[in-house]
């Protein structure tokens, strides 16, 4: 290559190529965080690829869905998984968010590139755009192949839809969560302007975040109620339901609740339960059907959180010297 | 005190020009007040104690700062302009670069992120001086990555540089090379430089233009031609302990007694003219006077003062 440079000194302006100015600089400078991350998603499509082959091969094998299958159809190998897919977005942020800004005010290269020939909106807008589009590609594609491993086979599988391990890794959730924690990671980084302690911070937000998600998490949709007599069997749609809450009531609608009447003797009961003449059930409940409006809803949030921090991030970096 | 002003030369195209320019961090003002042109083509040494706003001047031109109030120009583009990021070059204390890009990879860097990015001149100084061109630029020495730095600088091709003491932790062999380098190519080119540095007597070479800041205000700014014959060293024997009533007719600087002698660095307001010595001081006398006694009023040298800002009190 120096000889090509002896020669022809100009012709490194004149390099045809599509990556130019500070694309190529972000590309460059992130390569290594790149290829991981492109590794990571083969690596983790290909082994899900891998596993839902297995498992559809044991289903065949045992005749399902027309034959019930001994549990489990699936070990170690689907736990590692949908944890690594758990992980991965605060993985995410604490290792691409929180050094993307602060390691470049650490080691002064933010000075080197925002005293070159471009502003430093343009400089934050191109590491941002960067940081978020793989962070977008990675977990959709990860996404999409869980979701079409677990979708066909939910009734096998252990986890319901509502478990973490499956409402938070497909669909639109898996994406969303991963931007959140990631501009999260971006805003800590450009406040405190130091990589650990940033990452740090990061770890600690995720984990929060985490927490609070997980209380969010029922609340994205209104829960429905069905009302079914108290000595009957429960209906077949609550099967795959998750339950809010449960209570029992009187043929007035009085609501008691679920231990009401759970007295020390079976006699005791019964006379608890004819004395406030309760007569039903009353189960309310999440409904898979509602599974996808959830999703996306919760998505919604996440993204306008996303946004909110990015706008943020972008207006004191800008107003801040580097 | 009002200023002093020495008639002469008029005005021409300003590299830098600031008006009324002040930052005030959290904990005081840094820079203020601040009123001063510089010509284009001139070398313009930066001096003051530390602490004195000229990282903070350096910053504001280069665009790391935004001033808290008044405006600075380079050659007549507000500095807040994007437009004015191809004209100026910065090259600060810790000369940040990618230490994993190679220095061939640096140099690409400038390309792809300068319009008017000249790599034949880029690639011809990182030659010189026997740089390799694939190493990564995390091994290479101080110099080494000094002259990289410069390379990058001039590879953008500007009309102003802007060096906040890119020299202070070189070896005096490697710090030569460099100050050598800086006069070839800005004289080539007819760069604009403003450079801050402690070393008065490598100011004293390189520089034709001074801007001398203490506590934030601008001390002396103007040719060094002229601000050094504008003061003497003036010798004598005082009678009553004091300076001799003739001689503070005159601006005075700094003034010593010692025993029965007296030593004080005035500016000549008309003819010095009593039983006294009177000698012209170097510019480094000069300076460290300024430096030691930052009350004494300001002096500009025709031009160095924006006109509309008129006749100013300190």
């Amino acid at each position: 290559m120096s000889t090509t440079l002896t020669g022809k000194p100009t012709a490194r302006s004149a390099r045809p190529g599509l990556l130019r100015g500070l694309t190529w600089l972000v590309l460059r400078q992130h390569r290594a965080a790149l290829g991981c991350l492109l590794a990571l998603t083969v690596l983790c499509s290909l082994w899900i690829v891998y596993q839902r082959g297995q498992l559809t091969e044991l289903l065949d094998a045992q005749g399902w869905p027309e034959k019930t299958v001994p549990q489990p159809v699936v070990g170690a190998g689907y736990r590692n998984l949908t944890a690594l897919l758990g992980l991965l977005p605060g993985v995410l942020a604490v290792f691409l968010g929180a050094p993307l800004i602060s390691a470049d005010h650490e080691q002064g290269t933010a000075q080197l590139v925002t005293t070159q020939s471009v502003t430093r909106r343009r400089w934050l807008v191109a590491k941002l755009g960067w940081c978020f589009l793989i962070t977008l590609v990675a977990c959709s594609v990860l996404s999409a192949v869980f979701t079409w491993w677990w979708r066909p086979h939910r009734s096998v599988l252990p986890d319901i839809w509502m478990d973490p391990s499956v409402f938070d890794n497909t669909g639109p959730v898996l994406p969303a969560l991963a931007l959140f924690l990631t501009a999260a990671g971006v805003t800590i980084g450009v406040l405190l302007r130091r990589v650990l302690a940033s990452m740090v911070v990061t770890l600690v937000f995720c984990v929060a975040a985490q927490t609070v998600w997980g209380m969010v998490r029922d609340r994205l949709a209104t829960p429905r109620t069905i009302t079914y007599p108290l000595d009957a069997d429960v209906p077949a749609r609550l099967h795959d339901a998750y339950e809010v809450d449960r209570w029992v009531a009187s043929a007035d609608g009085q609501l008691y609740g679920w231990g009401s009447c759970a007295e020390a003797t079976e006699q005791a009961s019964r006379a608890c339960v004819e004395e406030k003449g309760i007569v039903d059930n009353v189960f309310q409940y999440l409904d898979p059907s509602q599974m996808a409006a959830m999703q996306w809803t919760g998505a919604g949030v996440l993204l306008a959180g996303t946004v909110a921090l990015t706008a943020f991030t972008l207006w004191w970096a800008s107003r801040r010297p580097l | 005190m009002a200023e002093t002003n020495i008639a002469g030369e008029g005005p021409g195209p300003w590299a830098m020009e600031a008006r009324g320019l002040g930052k005030r961090y959290r904990r005081g003002w840094a820079l203020r007040d601040c009123s001063f042109r510089l010509p284009a083509g001139r070398i313009c040494g930066l001096v003051g104690p530390n602490g004195a706003g000229k990282s903070t001047l350096l910053g504001t031109a280069s665009r790391q700062l935004a001033p808290s109030e008044g405006e600075l120009r380079v050659f007549g583009v507000p500095v807040d302009d994007p437009a004015v990021m191809p004209r100026f070059a910065y090259l600060g204390q810790d000369k940040p670069l990618f230490k994993r890009f190679t220095v061939a990879e640096t140099l690409r860097m400038g390309g792809e992120l300068n319009p008017g990015w000249d790599a034949g001149a880029a690639e011809r100084i990182v030659r010189s001086g026997d740089v390799p061109m694939h190493a990564a630029v995390g091994t290479l020495s101080g110099g080494q990555r000094t002259r990289v730095a410069f390379a990058l600088a001039f590879g953008k091709r500007p009309d102003l540089l802007l060096l906040d003491e890119p020299m202070s932790d070189l070896d005096p062999l490697a710090r030569n090379e460099m100050s050598t380098l800086l006069m070839a190519e800005a004289v080539e080119r007819g760069t604009t430089v403003v450079m801050s540095s402690h070393l008065l007597s490598e100011l004293e070479d390189m520089c034709d233009y001074l801007l001398v800041l203490a506590g934030g205000r601008i001390r002396m700014a103007g040719d060094a031609d002229a601000l050094v014959p504008a003061h003497a060293l003036v010798t004598g024997v005082t009678r009553d302990g004091g300076l001799p009533a003739a001689l503070t007719r005159h601006t005075v600087i700094e003034k010593r007694v010692q025993g029965r002698q007296f030593q004080a660095m005035v500016r000549r307001d008309g003819p010095l003219s009593g039983d006294w010595q009177v000698s012209e001081p170097s510019l480094e006398e000069v300076l460290l006077a300024h430096l030691r006694s930052p009350d004494a009023p300001a002096l500009f040298t025709p031009g160095a003062q924006p006109e509309t800002e008129g006749a100013r009190t300190t």
